[in-house]
C-alpha cells in the first residue's frame, strides 16, 4: 500500500519582522524594518499509513502548526516535496480539502448564533454530500457523539465538551479519508475527554480514518495513537511507536520504597535518588539492567523497610527525559 | 490611588501608538485627504466673492484645519472600545483595582490624542500653512482665550463621547450610539458648515447646545468673529457645560457601577 | 463553477438567519448609520443653501451625486467591506486557515457568507435622496439613460468590491492591511463632490490609480449632461467599463496574495 500522506525533506521558511524596544525602538520603526529569516519546518521526511493514528508532538514553535497547514494545503512548503493521496495539497488545495477534515481546537468552524444543525446543514452544500448518505451520516454521529439534545441549540449555549464533539461531528459529515485534530481535548473536563478519545479511536479503528493529531495531553497519546512524530526546531527529533520510544530512552522506573521511620540519608550506586520525604523514598532506576533485588541487596536489611513498589514509567516522564536528553539522542537515534 | 499616578497612563497610550507606524502614514494621508477637500469646497463656494457674511475664503481655510481635525477629533475608536468593554463586562476588571474608571480613561484618551495631534494634525497643519496658508489669531487676547476654548472643546467633547458609550450599557450598541453622535455632530458642532453660514433659528438653536462649543466657537474665537466680551461670556457659558456633563457622567458611572456590582459583572 | 451558484444562497442564508438573531440590533443600526449620513448631507445642504452652487452643481443635482456614492458604495461594501477589513484579523486568529481547508474558493465564501445586510440603512437613505433629487430635476429618462445609469451603479458597486478586496488581500502577505482602508475612505470622502472642485493633480489621482471619481461624480455627471474633466466624451464608456476592468484586478490580486500567503507564521 502506499502511504496517505508523504513528506520529504519538506521545509518552510518564513519572514518575521524583528520588533525594537524601547521608545526609541518604536520611534525608528517609523522609519525602518529589519526582517529575519525563520525555518519553521527545516528538512522533515516522514510517511503515514492510511489507517494510521499519528500524534504530531512538539513543544509551541516547534512547527509542527507550520507542518499541519502544509498538508492541508493552507500553506506552501518552500523546500521539498509533499503529497497528500497522491496529490500536492497547495497547488490542490479544494480537490484535498474534499478528502480531509480538519478541527482547530480553538477556533470554532461552527456559526456562534445559529443551532449546530444550521451548520451542518450549509456543510452539505459546501462539500456537496448526497442527501441519503448526509442522514446517515448525522445519525450516526449524533448518536455516537450523544448530540441529540443539543443539535437544534445556538452552538453559543453549547458546553465546551459539546461544542468540541459539535466540531468533530462537523469535520466528518463528509467522510474525510483524513482527519486532523489541533488539541482536540484542551480544556475539556474529564468526561468530555474520555467521550471525545473513544470516538476518535473508534471511527480509526472501525472506519479506517486516518487520524493526525497535535496534541500534548500525554493520555490522548497513550488512547489514540501508537505512533508519535516528534519535531523540535522545525527538525524532525522521533518517529516511531511509544514503545520504541520508552525504550531506546531506557526505561527511568521509579522505585518507591516505604520505611516504618525515616532511616536519615540513603545512598545507593544502583539506583538515584529523586525524592525523599523522610519515611517516603523516591528512586529512579538508571538501566533496564538492574532489578529490584539488586537494589534491595545492596541496600541489606535493618532499615525497617515496610513496602516496596516500582512503577513504569509514565509517558510524562518519557518527553521530559527525552527533550531533555535531545543532543544526545540526536546522536543516538 | 493618587491623581499624581493618573499621567502615566497618557504616557503609556501615547508611547503605545508608536508601534502602529503603518497607522501614523496613512492617518496623515487620510487628514490631509480631507482637509484639502474641504478646503477645495470652500474654494469653490467663494469663488466671484469676496467676503459672505463677513467672512472671507482663508477665515474658511484657517476654520477647517482647527474646527475639524484639531478640535473633532475621531472618538469612533474610543467609544467602541468603552462601549464594548461596558457591555462585555470587562469594565468589572477596572473596578477590582484601586482607580477612577473615568479619570483612567480620561488620562488614556489624553494620551492618545496627543499622539495623533502631534502625528498627524501638526503635519497636516504645517503642510496646509506652507501651501495654502494659515490665519494666526485675530489678536493675543483672543489666542489666549481660543487656548482656555480648546481646554473645553476636548473636555466636552470628552465628555460626550464617555457618556455615549456608557448609555451603551443601558440602551442600544456602541456602534449604533457611535453613528447617531456621528450624525449630531456634523451638523451641530460646526465641524463641517460654521453656525453663521446657517439660517438663523437653526443656528440660534445650536448656538446653545454644548456641541457647538466643540467646535464653532473656539474657532470663531480664533479668527476673531466674537468680540471679546461676548468671547469671554460664552467660555463662561461652555464652563457650565463642562461642568453639566461631568455632573452626568459622575452620576451614571456610580449608577453602573452599583448596578455590577449588584449584577456581580 | 455550477456548484458555486448553488452553495451561494445557503452562503447568504446562513448569515441572514445570524443577524435575525439580533433583528433589534441591526434594525436600529440602520436608523443610526442613515442618521450619521443624513447629518454630513445635511452640512452640504445647509452649506448649498447659502452658496446656491458648489462648482457649478445645485443642492438637487448634488442630492443625486450623494445618493449615486452612497448607494453604489452600500452594494459594492455589501459584498467586501467588514469582511476583508477583518482579513488582518482572520489571518491573525487562523480563521482565515479554516476557511482554507473548505473546498469552495474563499472569496466566494467571505464575500456570501458575509453578505451585509446592515448596510440597509445605506441603501434606503440613498433610495429616498435618489428618488427626491430625481424628482426635482426633470431629467429627461429615455431608455438607454435608464439603462446606463443602471449599469452605471454595477460598475460602480463593482468597483467599490474589487478595490477593498484588493486591500484586504494585502494582509494575506503583510497581515496588516487596514490602514490601507483608511486611504481608500480618504479617496471616498472626496468622491462625494464634484470633481471639478479640485486641483488637477487630483482630479488625474481620482479617475486613474484611486480611481473613486468614477464610484459617482463620473456616471452622475453623465447622467446629468455635465462636462466631465478630463475624459470628456469617454466618461460614459470609461464608467461602464471601469467596474469590470477592476474585477479583473481584483481576481489577479487576490490570486496572487493568496499563493504567497504566509499564515501568522511560525
Amino acid at each position: 500500500m502506499s502511504p496517505i500522506i508523504s513528506a520529504s525533506g519538506v521545509g518552510k521558511t518564513f519572514r518575521q519582522l524583528k520588533r525594537q524596544s524601547g521608545f526609541g525602538g518604536a520611534i525608528r520603526s517609523l522609519f525602518s524594518r529589519d526582517y529575519s529569516e525563520i525555518r519553521a519546518v527545516d528538512g522533515v521526511s516522514f510517511a503515514i499509513e492510511p489507517g494510521e493514528a499519528v500524534d504530531y508532538l512538539g513543544p509551541n514553535g516547534a512547527g509542527k502548526s507550520t507542518m499541519i497547514k502544509m498538508i492541508t494545503g493552507i500553506l506552501t512548503p518552500s523546500a521539498g516535496s509533499l503529497s497528500v493521496l497522491g496529490r500536492e495539497p497547495h497547488a490542490n488545495r479544494m480537490v484535498n480539502a474534499r478528502e480531509i477534515g480538519v478541527v482547530f481546537g480553538q477556533r470554532s468552524q461552527l456559526w456562534w448564533d445559529l443551532p449546530v444543525r444550521d451548520s451542518y446543514d450549509l456543510n452539505r452544500h459546501i462539500y456537496d454530500i448526497p442527501e441519503a448518505r448526509f442522514a446517515d451520516n448525522l445519525a450516526f454521529l449524533t448518536a455516537m457523539l450523544d448530540m441529540a439534545p443539543y443539535l437544534d441549540r445556538p452552538v453559543r449555549q453549547l458546553s465546551l465538551g459539546q461544542r468540541m464533539r459539535a466540531e468533530i461531528a462537523l469535520a466528518l459529515l463528509h467522510d474525510p479519508k483524513i482527519l486532523f485534530l489541533d488539541e482536540p481535548t484542551i480544556g475539556l473536563d474529564v468526561v468530555a475527554k474520555d467521550a471525545v478519545r473513544r470516538f476518535l479511536s473508534e471511527v480509526n479503528k472501525q472506519r479506517g480514518t486516518t487520524i493526525i493529531l497535535t496534541t500534548h495531553d500525554l493520555v490522548d497519546i497513550e488512547e489514540i495513537c501508537p505512533r508519535l512524530i516528534m519535531v523540535d526546531d522545525g527538525k524532525l527529533l522521533f518517529d516511531g511507536e511509544l514503545k520504541r520510544l520508552r525504550a531506546t530512552l531506557g526505561s527511568r522506573r521509579r522505585l518507591i520504597l516505604e520505611f516504618a521511620t525515616d532511616p536519615g540519608p540513603l545512598a545507593l550506586a544502583t539506583a538515584t535518588l529523586a525524592a525523599d520525604e523522610g519515611a517516603t523514598k523516591h528512586f529512579l532506576l538508571e538501566n533496564e539492567t538492574v532489578s529490584l533485588l539488586d537494589v534491595l541487596g545492596e541496600l541489606g536489611r535493618g532499615h525497617g523497610l515496610k513496602d516496596v513498589k516500582l512503577e513504569e514509567p509514565d509517558i510524562e516522564e518519557v518527553i521530559r527525559t527525552f527533550y531533555q536528553n535531545k543532543p544526545k539522542l540526536a546522536a543516538a537515534l | 490611588m493618587k491623581l499624581s499616578a493618573y499621567p502615566a497612563f497618557t504616557a503609556t497610550a501615547f508611547t503605545s501608538r508608536l508601534a502602529y507606524r503603518n497607522q501614523v502614514w496613512s492617518g496623515v494621508f487620510g487628514e490631509l485627504v480631507a482637509t484639502f477637500a474641504f478646503i477645495a469646497v470652500w474654494t469653490a463656494a467663494f469663488v466671484g466673492r469676496g467676503t459672505v457674511d463677513g467672512v472671507t475664503l482663508p477665515d474658511m481655510v484657517t476654520y477647517v484645519l482647527i474646527a475639524g481635525p484639531l478640535l473633532n477629533w475621531n472618538t469612533t475608536r474610543y467609544i467602541r472600545e468603552v462601549g464594548d468593554a461596558i457591555r462585555t463586562g470587562d469594565v468589572t476588571t477596572f473596578l477590582l483595582k484601586p482607580l477612577h474608571y473615568p479619570a483612567l480613561l480620561f488620562f488614556n484618551q489624553l494620551g492618545n490624542n496627543a499622539f495623533e495631534q502631534l502625528t498627524i494634525t501638526l503635519p497636516v497643519a504645517i503642510i496646509v500653512a506652507f501651501t495654502v496658508g494659515l490665519l494666526p489669531p485675530a489678536s493675543l487676547a483672543h489666542g489666549l482665550l481660543f487656548v482656555a476654548y480648546w481646554v473645553v472643546s476636548w473636555g466636552i467633547m470628552f465628555l460626550i463621547a464617555t457618556l455615549t458609550a456608557m448609555l451603551a450599557f443601558w440602551l442600544l450598541t456602541a456602534f449604533a450610539l457611535d453613528w447617531f453622535l456621528r450624525g449630531i455632530m456634523a451638523v451641530a458642532s460646526g465641524a463641517i458648515v460654521p453656525l453663521w453660514f446657517m439660517p438663523a433659528p437653526l443656528a440660534a438653536v445650536l448656538g446653545y447646545l454644548p456641541f457647538a462649543w466643540v467646535s464653532y466657537y473656539p474657532s470663531a474665537v480664533y479668527l476673531g468673529k466674537l468680540d471679546l466680551p461676548a468671547a469671554g461670556l460664552h467660555l463662561a457659558i461652555g464652563c457650565v457645560w463642562l461642568a453639566a456633563l461631568a455632573g452626568v457622567l459622575t452620576w451614571l458611572w456610580s449608577r453602573m457601577r452599583h448596578r455590577l456590582i449588584v449584577q456581580g459583572g | 463553477m455550477s456548484s458555486v451558484l448553488r452553495v451561494i444562497p445557503h452562503l447568504i442564508g446562513i448569515h441572514i438567519r445570524t443577524h435575525m438573531e439580533y433583528r433589534g440590533a441591526l434594525f436600529i443600526g440602520w436608523i443610526a448609520q442613515a442618521i450619521g449620513y443624513a447629518g454630513i448631507y445635511a452640512s452640504i445642504a445647509l452649506l448649498l443653501a447659502r452658496f446656491e452652487n458648489l462648482g457649478g452643481w445645485t443642492w438637487p443635482q448634488m442630492a443625486l451625486l450623494l445618493a449615486f456614492h452612497l448607494l453604489a458604495y452600500a452594494l459594492g461594501a455589501s459584498l467586501s467591506f467588514v469582511q476583508f477589513r477583518d482579513m488582518e484579523e482572520k489571518v491573525r486568529l487562523g480563521t482565515f486557515d479554516a476557511i482554507l481547508v473548505k473546498p469552495i474558493g474563499p472569496w466566494t465564501f467571505l464575500a456570501f457568507s458575509g453578505l451585509n445586510i446592515e448596510y440597509g440603512g445605506h441603501i434606503a437613505l440613498a433610495i429616498g435622496l435618489m428618488v427626491w433629487s430625481v424628482s426635482n430635476l426633470g431629467i429627461d429618462w429615455s431608455p438607454g439613460l435608464v439603462l446606463y445609469f443602471l449599469a452605471a451603479i454595477v460598475s460602480a458597486a463593482m468597483l467599490t468590491a474589487a478595490l477593498m478586496t484588493m486591500i484586504g488581500a494585502t494582509a494575506l502577505i503583510w497581515v496588516r492591511s487596514r490602514h490601507l482602508f483608511s486611504i481608500f475612505f480618504g479617496f471616498w470622502e472626496l468622491a462625494r463632490y464634484p470633481l471639478n472642485i479640485f486641483p488637477l493633480p487630483l482630479q488625474i489621482m481620482m479617475i486613474t490609480f484611486a480611481p473613486l471619481g468614477f464610484l459617482a461624480f463620473i456616471p452622475t455627471a453623465v447622467a446629468l449632461g455635465k462636462p466631465v474633466p478630463i475624459l470628456g466624451d469617454w466618461a460614459g464608456p470609461a464608467s461602464l467599463a471601469i467596474g469590470p476592468l477592476f474585477v479583473l484586478l481584483a481576481i489577479v490580486h487576490w490570486r496572487y496574495c493568496l499563493r504567497n500567503y504566509q499564515g501568522a507564521g511560525g
